[in-house]
């Protein structure tokens, strides 16, 4: 079985959104949600000052603290390592939006639409009823993934089998492939360059590797 | 589990392959997908990922496509303005009518005007066209410019702003040093860039993002002097810049490998002999020395210890003073005659002309330490690999992996030119000009075949390229002005090509028309006006007078996808297709703008995807009914068949696609004779593929060869050299430009004649963005903060400010949507992170919120884009302050190329 993950190169990343609109855009997602999103840091003083570009999202923890506190079991990991969201079984308490470290998750109680006129089709033909007053992240785009897998691709390296962040990725910092496998793409970036991964000192075991330099 | 339909391409019914050039650093290639008739979603067109330079993948603003075409504000039906009053104040009472209804209305009007002559009593075209960003709008246009062309004479030189959008006189000036209209690193051989707020990973499209990226994970060093850390020089080494002084620290970096290194060993000398002006010998009169009977200039032969034509066989002298026989010839054919007179080569005379340039000089007036001078100084030698080869597709060539990059602002306006000459004479001391590795250019606009660089490059006079300029001389210069900018009047260097109504001083017009100036043609406003896919009420300087202005066009026809503050004073609203729902084959690939230079060229199409939310019309459709309601059917069709609007002569050497005369061609039946034209014509008769083809594959690519990538290509093969470091041609087409102008009484230029000089010198360039303070009775001390402008990825070029989830991506990114100011700044004004602030110039006050920034000089503040939106909708909400409100329309921040800069001078304070 695959583990999936990612590996983030920050040396190439700058924080253009183009992933954040890509996700929102496969996975419809109301305003101000975002599955995926760059953080724009600056640390230092003047003039003193580095600015870095950070991609986030769900870190599909080997540990994932959401996972403790959902009451329902709605959250739940999957054999290939993906955390996701039985929607049918959560009931919107939001306990996991709080326990997650990473501000991945996220919860709206209404449908609202871009533009303040209403929903425009393609809103319309992508609606998600589902996904209301429930929580949502993002999900590695495992449907995707999947499909491709049935097709024969290979996650990571087909951008059809691929995460849709990734695929769109303009800097090509971002890569998606088998953490178990030793010889996928992303166990090679790994292994060649010097990564972290955030938070380690809460034990959640990210399944996302930052390139740091 | 519940959402496998997002994700997955299972439900998706179709994908239509599209072009984006929303910026000039495309087109890129995507798909969009189409589901129950709808187009939901935007996808890479990862098919071309072995040909497109970036993997075929787009940037965040094609993505934002979908919501632009569901837009439930855009402008659904032809709409006539039924209020006769215009202004800020009047609404404009828009009336729907039919596209007949339309249409016919237009055409009356443009009849009646020809009626009366294609020139008003002034000898202004009577028609005006503005079109938003030269470099965008013709892969948007369809046919309508083969309408244009049937009409006459039209004016599209009444501008909608420079600054942010252009890079104005590195048009100019790149292409008569290098035929380099664009200026680019050859990101992916070079190790070290410098950069002058050149802001590519915001502005340099998916090519540049991508290219740059890589460059860094092998190792890339980039050094970004700017005012502000922008998204670019987030992965540099940071050196805030005083606004302005960019010219200082490039000359003090020339001063500092002239006379503290050790040039002779560290400079590429072969280069500088060989294919510079360097040892050209310069005159007691400024002018080169030369053969009394050839008037070819001399160079110094120090075997045979005489002056020699440049053309012979020799190996010169690069520096020296020597006695020399020869003449000058200055401005208006004075000939100098010299038996014997001291003559320095260019190269000595530039040494001498930046000894007083220190790095402390430079540090004074600009912040960047000396150190940090000396430090870049010695890294780009290091870097460069003087005397370093290497070989593309068997041919060996000069490996200079340094490069040098400037920025908007930067180039434009005053100290444009003299940053423009630091940046490529410190490039040719090591020979880093259009090599591998180096400084090179993409594009051509000015010049002839404007498809191809290194044809372009044909031998001019003095052993340089030829490049005629506007002429300056008594005969031929041009008086009169036939465009309201006057650039063949004004501006030699802006040619005389179809682009150079747009690189004229195109700010000219609206100032004129507000303060008319002296012994020149009263100007007046178009009898009928033309816009598309531009807003100069939000993008001009002083948009506050631009709008009022237009407010007193008498008729204006605007393509409008939604209601925005210029088409407000329109009498008449077509809405066009827009991106999704047009046809257009376009050029892609080659070399071209920004970070454009591939291993293959082709054309691409732009096609409808899904039926459209509105009742627009194809721009090509209301070209071809325009012409028929006008009578100029044939004419329409005859340009049409010569590659008239559509770039691609329908006829060739072995095919013939011409459209037949007197049938009003379908949009179809245009673009599928483009489309057989085009493949015939690229694959030298091989292949032709038609409409139907095109818009099931998307693309056609042939191989481009990377060589001609490298205008040392054509430069060596001809022999020429590049017209520097000395500016003999630049000066004396200033003297005599002063001399027209003062024989018609014209004096109000003459600060601009001041700009021409063969060697550039520093001038306090800030203090006169400080001084005009003046001209509004306003103290300059008054006004202690500099306000510059910075792109923004998400909202640059594409004519998507009122796209929602952009601004909702955008969020993400610093500045967006408020003032950058330094924290500290701002804390000592007792101004904290998202108060309200007052931005002040001595023209206007607006307001915005504060973002505090680290990294912001602390005499700096920074606002992305143009934005303070009052009808544009979804825009209008977004409460982003707009430097152009606050920054003057006026001569004295006008340089001598017609181009100014987006800088103010303002306080700000808490509301």
């Amino acid at each position: 079985m695959s583990r999936w993950g990612m590996v983030v190169d920050l040396r190439k990343c700058v924080g253009c959104q183009t992933c954040t609109i890509a996700c929102k855009q496969t996975n419809n997602t109301p305003p101000r949600v975002f599955w995926r999103w760059v953080a724009d840091c600056e640390t230092g003083t003047y003039p003193d000052v580095q600015r870095s570009f950070v991609p986030m999202g769900c870190q599909h923890c080997t540990n994932p603290p959401c996972l403790e506190v959902c009451p329902t079991t709605a959250t739940y990991k999957r054999a290939d390592g993906i955390v996701d969201i039985d929607y049918d079984l959560c009931i919107g308490c939001g306990y996991c939006i709080v326990a997650c470290p990473y501000l991945a998750r996220n919860i709206v109680f209404e449908t609202a639409p871009y533009y303040e006129a209403g929903l425009i089709p393609p809103e319309q033909v992508l609606a998600h009823p589902d996904r209301v007053g429930v929580a949502t992240k993002c999900n590695f785009c495992f449907p995707r993934v999947q499909e491709g897998l049935a097709r024969g691709l290979v996650p990571g390296v087909a951008p059809d089998a691929t995460p849709m962040c990734v695929g769109a990725c303009i800097s090509n910092a971002m890569h998606f492939g088998d953490l178990d496998n030793p010889e996928s793409n992303i166990s090679r970036y790994i292994r060649e360059n010097q990564t972290v991964r955030l938070s380690e000192e809460l034990g959640t075991e990210s399944a996302i590797y930052y390139i740091v330099q | 589990m519940k959402d496998e339909h997002v994700v997955t391409n299972s439900f998706v019914q179709s994908k239509v392959p599209e072009y984006c050039y929303q910026c000039v650093a495309g087109p890129d290639l995507l798909n969009v997908c189409v589901e129950n008739g709808v187009a939901t979603r935007i996808e890479p067109n990862w098919k071309f990922g072995d040909i497109h330079p970036a993997a075929g993948r787009v940037c965040v603003k094609a993505y934002g496509l979908i919501q632009k075409t569901y837009n439930p504000y855009r402008v659904k039906k032809p709409m006539v303005r039924t209020n006769p009053n215009k202004g800020h104040d009047q609404d404009p009472q828009w009336k729907e009518v039919s596209w007949d209804e339309a249409l016919d209305l237009v055409a009356q009007k443009l009849l009646a005007v020809k009626a009366k002559g294609v020139r008003d009593e002034s000898g202004y075209p009577r028609l005006a066209v503005t079109f938003g960003s030269g470099g965008i709008a013709p892969a948007y246009t369809g046919a309508l410019p083969a309408f244009l062309g049937t009409w006459g004479p039209v004016d599209f030189g009444i501008g909608s702003g420079q600054g942010v959008k252009c890079y104005h006189s590195e048009h100019l000036y790149g292409e008569f040093w290098h035929r380099a209209f664009t200026v680019q690193s050859d990101t992916p051989r070079t190790n070290y860039l410098i950069s002058f707020g050149n802001n590519n990973d915001a502005s340099g499209g998916v090519l540049g993002v991508w290219r740059h990226a890589q460059a860094r994970e092998r190792g890339l060093k980039r050094v970004q002097f700017e005012p502000h850390l922008s998204v670019t020089g987030a992965h540099a080494q940071w050196v805030p810049l005083k606004p302005k002084t960019d010219a200082a620290v490039l000359f003090a970096l020339i001063h500092v490998i002239l006379h503290e290194r050790d040039w002779r060993k560290e400079c590429d000398i072969e280069f500088l002999r060989g294919m510079t002006n360097s040892p050209y010998l310069v005159g007691p009169n400024g002018y080169f020395m030369r053969d009394p009977e050839t008037r070819k200039p001399l160079m110094w032969d120090p075997a045979e210890n005489r002056a020699r034509p440049f053309d012979e066989k020799f190996q010169p002298a690069l520096v020296g003073e020597f006695e020399v026989p020869g003449i000058e010839v200055g401005p208006d054919g004075a000939v100098m005659e010299h038996a014997h007179a001291p003559a320095q080569t260019a190269f000595q005379k530039m040494i001498e002309h930046v000894r007083e340039y220190t790095p402390e000089w430079a540090e004074k007036i600009s912040g960047a330490s000396a150190a940090t001078i000396r430090q870049v100084a010695r890294e780009f030698l290091e870097n460069a690999n003087v005397g370093g080869t290497i070989e593309i597709e068997g041919k060996t060539y000069p490996h200079r992996p340094v490069a040098i990059l400037l920025g908007k602002t930067v180039t434009n306006g005053w100290g444009g030119y003299e940053t423009l000459w630091g940046r490529t004479v410190l490039t040719t001391l090591v020979g880093a000009l259009e090599v591998p590795g180096g400084t090179i250019g993409t594009t051509v606009r000015l010049n002839r075949p404007g498809h191809d660089r290194l044809a372009s490059a044909r031998p001019g006079p003095d052993g340089f390229m030829d490049q005629p300029l506007n002429p300056t001389d008594k005969e031929n210069w041009q008086a009169k002005p036939k465009i309201r900018n006057a650039y063949q009047t004004l501006v030699p260097l802006a040619n005389n090509s179809p682009w150079s109504a747009a690189l004229g001083p195109a700010h000219l017009p609206w100032l004129f028309m507000k303060d008319p100036p002296d012994h020149w043609p009263r100007p007046t406003a178009p009898d009928i006006w033309f816009i598309y896919r531009t807003n100069p009420a939000i993008s001009h300087w002083d948009s506050d007078t631009v709008s009022e202005q237009m407010s007193k066009f008498p008729f204006i026809v605007a393509f409008a996808y939604t209601p925005d503050e210029t088409n407000w004073n329109a009498d008449v609203l077509l809405p066009e297709a827009t991106d999704l729902e047009s046809y257009q084959l376009y050029r892609i690939g080659g070399t071209k703008y920004i970070e454009q230079y591939w291993k293959h060229q082709g054309y691409a199409l732009r096609q409808p995807a899904a039926p459209s939310p509105v009742d627009c019309l194809d721009l090509t459709d209301i070209a071809t009914e325009l012409a028929k309601r006008t009578g100029v059917l044939n004419e329409y069709i005859a340009a049409l068949n010569k590659g008239g609007g559509t770039g691609i002569a329908l006829k060739g050497k072995d095919f013939d696609y011409t459209l037949p005369a007197d049938v009003p061609p379908t949009t179809e039946q245009i673009w599928d004779r483009a489309c057989r034209a085009a493949t015939r014509e690229l694959s030298k008769g091989a292949v032709e593929y038609d409409l139907a083809w095109f818009k099931e594959n998307g693309a056609y690519f042939v191989p481009f060869p990377e060589q001609d990538w490298f205008l040392h290509t054509a430069m060596a093969a001809k022999g020429l050299r590049y017209e520097l470091p000395y500016q003999e041609r630049i000066w004396r087409a200033g003297q005599e430009l002063g001399n027209r102008l003062h024989e018609q009484g014209i004096t109000w230029w003459d600060t601009q004649l001041h700009e021409y000089s063969p060697l550039p010198v520093w001038k306090d360039f800030p203090d006169i963005w400080a001084r005009i303070a003046e001209q509004f009775d306003k103290k300059p001390d008054d006004y202690d903060v500099w306000l510059l402008t910075s792109r923004s990825m998400q909202y640059s070029w594409g004519s998507n400010v009122g796209i929602p989830v952009l601004a909702d991506v955008a969020k993400n990114v610093k500045g967006h949507f408020g003032v950058m100011l330094n924290a500290q700044t701002a804390k000592r004004a007792n101004i904290r992170e998202g108060d309200w602030v007052w931005i002040e110039s001595p023209l206007k006050r607006v307001k915005g919120h504060a973002i505090l920034r680290e990294g912001v000089r602390p005499d700096c503040a920074v606002t992305l884009q143009q934005f303070g939106h009052w009808v544009t909708p979804v825009a209008k909400d977004l409460n982003m302050p707009n430097l152009n409100q606050l920054s003057p329309l006026h001569l004295a921040l006008t340089d001598a190329t017609g181009s100014g800069a987006d800088v103010v001078r303002v306080k700000i304070y808490k509301v």
